[in-house]
């Protein structure tokens, strides 16, 4: 048996009254796939997703699970299963019911229930408190007893919005670990909305970035973080993202705040204003390198960020601990060819340099 | 440790004997408007007091209720409470219920229908009565039987004949008061979680698997407060029927709380009628005291 749970979506379109929430999706995604929808609050993560899951219909477009149209089917001829991010448990009927609720509505057999639930909890880690109401579990638990009850029936689409957010940040490490074990043992196509670019990068073999609206990029996170394909993908990947720093280039030179730097190859870009991205951990200090001031410096446990204002720019750069300075002190600093990216400025798609 | 408890009780104690010189005035009131009448009327439940035949008074002990006992106008009214509680109440969360799943799916202007319901509810009784009695049900007249027999049915004396009374007084009643379940039905319904629903949905629970297993549960606490509150009103129901039929024709729609009434002061045997209140109370103290252990005992549909 081949793995099922293909979903594609083309030209979806959602708009709430005036607002357009989602323009022109496009986006495939291929089964037993984990696939991360990133991007900040009130980018139209949730709406797509509700969108798969038969929650919405959109204005435009059509949806295809399995080469099947299901753009207008309701969720239940779907076979998705969702956690949702306040987790909706069923707050009247206690863990094993709430497990048990998607077997009794697909008519399982009364005697096949009792070890589906009980095989269910026992993945999620939550058997010993099957009896237990809603009501009376801590954060994490509800988050394992929503879990359950979506692995339970097998779907062939299982769908997660934020569902660690509402966990502390020591339970969250954690969970995330063991969802992405789940979904590998369950073999199952995985969408995961998150606004957090750590989890996306932890958890996803792809992701699509969100922004207003509409996808920036899809690709693998090392791509979409080694390669990001617009200058706004660019400001959004990485903590912190990569300094934008407007900059002018003739052929292979590039001109920083009037200093010039070499590039190792003609990028073919017409002269004129692009935009540079260096990421913090890109620059380093050089006395040959481009004068700075250092504004403002933070420890980040590890190493420290020290904040450089470059004309009227602050620019962030990551440092060892023996690179600290004073704050006021004059940081030079340069960066290897290699390890720039370039937008237009005009259009801030990506122009290959290396 | 338990030497500091002493003393703060001390100062504990002193609080509340103040505290309960505050609360003095506002018990003796109490006192006086509600537990000294119902000891007065316990009281003259065991005396003959006749107004008709005031020679014959004087304590009469058991003799009120042993004549009860063998009253069949006092089992009659019984069995009408029975039916007039039961029947109004099932059908006041029935409808109201109905009403406000409909209302919820109204998208805007649910606030219309919250304003029309609560008109029958600010009526005066007496005036629903009479509403009922003169521009409804009354023969030939009303509107009631002008449709029947616009439909081509036969006539029906609503108020006239036995088992019509009963129904129209039930009717009235549940006309009166269905508004007041559907506005509190209505309220939970708002306050219930979308997304539990949404989950539902997932889960392919369909249209009435979601009534029967979300919104039914969740829904209990409500259903149960409306019940008690209406099963304890109309079992002393009175202005409504008194002014629609007054209890006719004959004890057609005689209720206990009507019985006891015209005992009183129609009748004036006021220590009969006293023991037929005391039975009334009775019943209702112990259908609400049911009824509530009912809300507190555990959701029977829970396994464990
Ligand atoms: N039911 C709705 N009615 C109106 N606007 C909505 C609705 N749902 C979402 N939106 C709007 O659509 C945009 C995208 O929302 P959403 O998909 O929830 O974002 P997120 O990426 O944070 O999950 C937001 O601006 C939100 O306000
Ligand atoms: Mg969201």
């Amino acid at each position: 048996m081949s793995p099922k749970g293909r979903v594609s979506l083309r030209g979806i379109r959602k708009e709430f009254g005036r607002f357009v929430a989602l323009d022109d999706i496009d986006l495939d995604i291929e089964p037993v796939e984990f696939f991360a929808l990133l991007g900040p609050s009130g980018s139209g993560k949730t709406t797509t997703l509700r969108l798969v899951a038969g929650l919405d219909t959109p204005d435009e477009g059509t949806l295809t699970v399995d080469g099947v149209d299901v753009t207008f089917a309701p969720p239940g001829e779907r076979d998705v299963a969702m956690v949702f991010q306040n987790y909706a448990l069923y707050p009247h009927m206690t863990v094993r019911d709430n497990i048990a609720f998607p077997l009794k509505m697909a008519k399982a057999p009364a005697s096949s229930i009792d070890e589906l639930v009980r095989e269910a909890a026992a993945k999620v880690r939550i058997d010993h408190l099957l009896h237990r109401r809603p009501g009376q579990l801590s954060g994490g638990q509800q988050q394992r007893c929503a879990l359950a009850r979506a692995i339970v029936r097998k779907p062939k689409l299982f769908l997660l919005d934020e569902p660690l957010s509402n966990l502390d940040a020591q339970l969250r490490l954690e969970t995330r670990v063991e969802l992405k074990k789940l979904q590998r043992n369950l073999n199952v196509t995985a969408i995961y909305v998150t606004h957090d670019q750590e989890e996306a990068m932890t958890l996803a073999d792809r992701m699509a970035i969100f922004l207003e609206g509409t996808i920036k990029q899809i690709g693998t996170p090392a791509e979409v973080f080694d390669h990001p394909n617009c200058v706004e993908v660019a400001a959004f990947i990485g903590s912190p993202p990569m300094n934008i720093i407007p900059a002018a280039l003739n052929g292979r030179t590039l001109t920083i705040e009037g200093h010039s730097v070499a590039l190792h190859r003609d990028p073919g870009h017409p002269p004129g204003p692009v935009i540079v991205g260096i990421r913090p951990g890109s620059l380093r200090i050089d006395p040959e390198g481009i004068p700075t001031q250092l504004y403002l410096q933070e420890n980040m446990g590890e190493t420290w960020l020290l904040n450089l204002k470059l004309g009227e720019m602050i620019v962030k750069m990551r440092v060892a601990h023996s690179e600290r300075s004073a704050e006021g002190e004059t940081v030079p600093i340069s960066f290897a060819p290699g390890a720039i990216h370039l937008f237009d400025a005009e259009t801030g798609l990506r122009v290959q340099v290396n | 440790m338990s030497s500091s408890r002493r003393k703060g009780g001390g100062i504990h104690a002193g609080e509340r004997r103040f505290a309960f010189a505050l609360t003095m005035p506002g018990l003796l009131v109490l006192f006086l408007t509600t537990t000294f009448p119902l000891l007065y009327l316990i009281w003259s439940s065991f005396q003959t007091i006749n107004l008709a035949m005031p020679f014959l008074d004087g304590f009469a002990g058991v003799d009120n209720y042993v004549q009860m006992w063998g009253d069949a106008r006092f089992w009659h009214a019984i069995r009408l409470t029975g039916i007039y509680t039961t029947t109004s109440v099932v059908l006041q969360v029935v409808i109201g219920l109905g009403l406000a799943l409909l209302v919820m799916q109204i998208p805007a202007g649910q606030w219309v229908f919250r304003i029309v319901a609560i008109l029958p509810i600010v009526l005066a009784p007496v005036v629903v009565g009479l509403f009922w009695r003169t521009v409804m049900l009354s023969p030939n007249f009303g509107l009631v039987d002008y449709l029947i027999q616009a439909l081509g049915f036969e006539q029906v004396n609503w108020l006239g004949a036995p088992t019509p009374a009963l129904i129209s007084v039930i009717i009235i009643h549940t006309w009166q008061w269905t508004p007041f379940a559907f506005l509190v039905l209505l309220a939970s319904l708002a306050s219930l979680p979308v997304d539990v629903y949404e989950a539902a949905r997932i889960d392919r629970a369909n249209a009435f698997q979601r009534f029967w297993h979300i919104t039914l549960p969740l829904l209990r606490p409500a259903i149960v407060i409306v019940v008690i509150i209406r099963s304890m009103i109309a079992l002393s129901a009175f202005a409504a029927i008194f002014a629609a039929t007054g209890g006719g024709p004959g004890t057609a729609s005689e209720i206990l709380n009507l019985y006891a009434f015209k005992t009183s002061f129609i009748e004036l045997n006021f220590g009969y009628g006293s023991a037929l209140a005391v039975s009334l109370l009775v019943i209702t103290m112990v259908v609400s005291g049911v009824l509530f252990y009912l809300r507190t005992a555990r959701h029977p549909g829970t396994k464990t």
